[in-house]
């Protein structure tokens, strides 16, 4: 849920990459931590292990003033994805406003993503929420990869589902990252603004979120 | 609850001795003083962590100093954080996992429970099943025993009838022929002495005959041997060779004291009456134990109804047990004493004769048994 408090006047969100082991969640972060000059960045915090397996999480924090004084940050995080660490994904997962789930293309990798998804939906329900409701977007990575299962294959197999269109990314080469970063913002948006009116009475229309949170370099953040 | 994401405060995160201390190691190296508030101060240099400002810091007349301080402070506080966060993470995915583990652990107990609850109650079910198994095997071996009892003395009284009745009719024929001879033979003393002898043996013998025919007439009734379509019966004389089967049993010595009115005939089974009867008057007979007991038999007649009392003074039934008294296999008597069958085929018969029958008893004051039968 969105931490909101109205007498400090900070509104601070979440976002969580969720997925299989070994799709590529932390390296989406650290791709973001490069690619992505908002408004105000924070450190990238990464907790992995010796093996550079994520034990706990990575986090990012960003943030924009409103032209009212809001002051609103996004806590990105990244859930570790091997299967023993349920405990930990779904403390990640807790009051998240928003997901990207980080699958991958490799065919033999189809059962993962798979369980990852199912994993997802029943630790949405454990913590009060479904995955209909919460802004969500699917990015299938590793696209450069020989023998990742096809593109419109894959775009045939969700089209029916609330979550097409699927986002495509190469996240070792910086690619559909920041695409799916504001994918994700897009359709996290009018939740947001439907709650706190961030149009109306912090001066903060779509286009501004959007921009402001994933501006990248040469572009302008006024 | 605070949870692992809580963004920290300052001292959340350095205790304020390890601060002073941090804090006079940048005075040492930058050879500045340095003030470090948790509120604004003004001109001073924010400390972050994750776009949290943590406190600000000031180094009059150094900007350079103060932001270079400031960036160290920053730097060591995100290793300090993140070493913070991974902590709480960990404490609080423990905590959650044991609770769930407790929750498994109660689950499990009542689950237990439960199971231990219903082998028990299993275990109660199967020995009272055993219970009754063992205890209708116990009446089918008594119902059929008593069967082959009854069909026993059925064929026996049949088989003695023939012979009893010849016996009957040559002693009355020798009695003739005593007569006669007497006449012929001489008239001394010894041969009177002999031949009153004579005739008082043969008399003796006609009257033990007799009691023989009797008893085969009563066996006869008793046993269900002439079982035929309803027919008129004197409940008076079946209440008579009942109570003689009885006194046959037990040598005469029953305190029986009838009390008969004349009855209209009734239409019924009169081997079943018997049977009824019987089992009424040898409940009464086995309630008997002390001294100077009696079992009155009465008979009357109304104008719709007929009505059989059989009433002893013997040590009565209990109040919970008069409930049961009726029930198939009800027993008070040890194993093999009783079928428990006597008062509920005593029902059965009086059912069938759309009668009714009623139990009054007073434990240690005697027990009476009603049976009431419609004039047709």
């Amino acid at each position: 849920m969105v931490d909101y408090r109205p007498h400090e006047r900070k509104l601070i969100l979440k976002v969580v990459f969720y997925g299989p082991a070994l799709s590529g969640k932390t390296t989406n972060l650290m791709q973001l931590h490069n690619l992505l000059k908002p408004q105000r960045k924070g450190e990238l915090m990464v907790l992995e292990t010796r093996d550079d397996r994520t034990l706990f999480f990575d986090l990012l924090p960003i943030g924009l003033r409103g032209e009212q004084g809001l002051d609103l940050r996004l806590k990105i995080y990244t859930v570790p994805g091997q299967v023993q660490h349920d405990s930990t994904r779904k403390a990640v997962l807790s009051r998240a406003d928003g997901v990207i789930f980080v699958a991958d293309s490799q065919p033999l990798q189809q059962d993962n993503n798979a369980n990852a998804f199912e994993n997802l939906a029943e630790n949405l329900t454990k913590l009060g929420m479904t995955i209909e409701q919460l802004p969500l977007v699917i990015q299938f990575n590793k696209r450069d990869l020989e023998g990742a299962v096809a593109e419109s294959e894959l775009r045939m197999r969700w089209r029916e589902t609330p979550w097409a269109p699927l986002c495509m990314a190469s996240a070792l080469n910086g690619h559909g990252v920041v695409e799916s970063f504001r994918a994700l913002l897009e359709r996290l948006y009018p939740q947001l603004n439907h709650e706190f009116h961030l149009h109306s009475n912090e001066g903060i229309s779509a286009e501004h979120f959007i921009r402001q949170l994933s501006a990248v370099a040469g572009e302008d953040h006024a | 609850m605070r949870s692992f994401e809580d963004d920290p405060k300052l001292l959340d995160m350095l205790s304020p001795e390890r601060l002073k201390r941090l804090l006079s190691l940048i005075e040492t190296l930058s050879s500045h003083s340095l003030r470090l508030e948790e509120k604004y101060l003004k001109e001073a240099e924010p400390v972050e962590f994750n776009l949290e400002c943590l406190a600000w810091l000031h180094c009059p007349g150094r900007p350079d100093v103060q932001q270079a301080a400031a960036r160290l402070l920053e730097f060591i506080l995100m290793y300090v954080g993140k070493y913070r966060l991974a902590a709480n993470m960990h404490h609080d995915t423990t905590r959650a996992s044991y609770a769930e583990l407790e929750r498994q652990n109660i689950a499990l107990q009542v689950s237990e429970a439960r199971f231990r609850l219903l082998s028990e109650e299993l275990q109660t079910r199967v020995d009272a099943q055993v219970k009754i198994i063992e205890k209708t095997q116990r009446q089918l071996y008594e119902s059929a025993r008593l069967r082959a009892v009854g069909q026993l003395a059925a064929g026996v009284a049949h088989e003695i009838n023939n012979p009893v009745g010849f016996i009957s009719s040559n002693l009355r024929v020798a009695s003739d022929y005593l007569n006669e001879i007497s006449e012929k033979l001489p008239d001394d003393k010894n041969t009177h002495l002999m031949l009153e002898d004579f005739r008082a043996l043969l008399s003796e013998s006609v009257s033990g005959a007799r009691r023989i025919a009797t008893i085969v007439t009563d066996l006869k009734t008793f046993s269900n041997i002439d079982q035929a379509d309803f027919t008129p019966c004197s409940l008076n004389a079946l209440l008579g060779t009942t109570c003689h089967l009885l006194q046959a049993e037990h040598k005469a010595t029953l305190p029986l004291r009838m009390e008969l009115t004349e009855l209209s005939p009734l239409a019924g089974y009169p081997a079943k009456l018997s049977q009824a009867f019987y089992n009424i008057l040898d409940n009464a007979v086995k309630a008997l134990e002390k001294e100077g007991g009696e079992i009155r038999i009465i008979s009357r007649q109304h104008q719709a109804t007929q009505e059989i009392i059989i009433e002893d003074n013997g040590c009565g039934i209990p109040q919970d047990v008069q409930a049961c008294v009726f029930d198939p296999f009800f027993t008070t008597r040890p194993v093999g004493a009783g079928s428990g069958l006597g008062l509920t085929v005593a029902r059965d018969v009086i059912a069938a004769h759309e009668g009714e029958i009623q139990l009054d008893s007073q434990e240690g004051q005697g027990t009476r048994i009603t049976l009431r039968f419609w004039n047709k």
